[in-house]
């Protein structure tokens, strides 16, 4: 159990210069389950922006991270999931 | 009275009890199966760690870099560009540029454990 413990405190985050460097961003991964919050954040927009905003958001982001150029399908599947998401809600 | 008072409170002391030791239970078989799940061993049990304390799991870092396997080339290619593509000043999103610093930092911890761990065996 102590050994347990020693290892827990060991990996608890380090704050190195690293730390301060970035923390100016979001942290952790992509929520479990999207919500509205995190669709607007991905997209760029407001929770409540109008249906055009989020077309217009979508084909912008989308484009920059488009899989035949480079981008990650795990990313542009969480745009067009973000997308999705703002445009059935409403 | 007072009888009565003292009896509820030591059964209520001992269901709390019993519930709590229960818990501490569960919480030690969970990151044991966690460690398991990620890969069993002393790799495993670091792997673990990092998706907990980073809030990432190397599969979706992965993913995010769109990596199959770590090596530090590719990855600091991919890195490269999906940070540049999701800069503010290009019209992308903070929030999924984030997530590309977050997967990368994820990414680097788990080169950092595993040379650590080939270190001293």
């Amino acid at each position: 159990m102590t050994q347990k413990m020693a290892e827990a405190v060991k990996h608890l985050p380090k704050i190195d210069s690293q730390t301060f460097a970035n923390s100016k961003y979001y942290k952790g991964g992509f929520e479990q389950k999207m919500t509205r919050r995190e669709a607007a954040l991905i997209l760029g927009i407001s929770p409540s922006a109008s249906k055009l905003k989020v077309k217009e958001a979508h084909k912008r982001v989308m484009s920059l991270n488009h899989p035949d150029r480079g981008g990650s399908p795990y990313i542009a599947a969480k745009i067009n999931e973000a997308k999705d998401l703002l445009d059935s809600s409403k | 009275m007072a009888k009565y008072l003292v009896q509820v409170i030591i059964l209520g002391t001992q269901v709390i009890g019993r519930a709590f030791a229960r818990a501490l239970q569960q919480e030690y078989r969970a990151s044991q199966e966690a460690a398991k799940r990620a890969g069993g061993g002393r790799q495993g049990a670091a792997r673990a760690a990092a998706n907990l304390s980073s809030g990432l799991t190397l599969e979706e870092a992965k993913q995010i870099l769109d990596v199959s396997n770590i090596d530090k080339e590719s990855l600091e290619k991919n890195f490269k560009h999906l940070f540049a593509v999701n800069d503010k000043s290009k019209g992308g999103s903070f929030y999924l540029q984030s997530k590309v610093v977050r997967a990368k930092e994820r990414l680097d911890q788990e080169l950092a454990d595993a040379s650590k761990i080939k270190q001293k065996p």
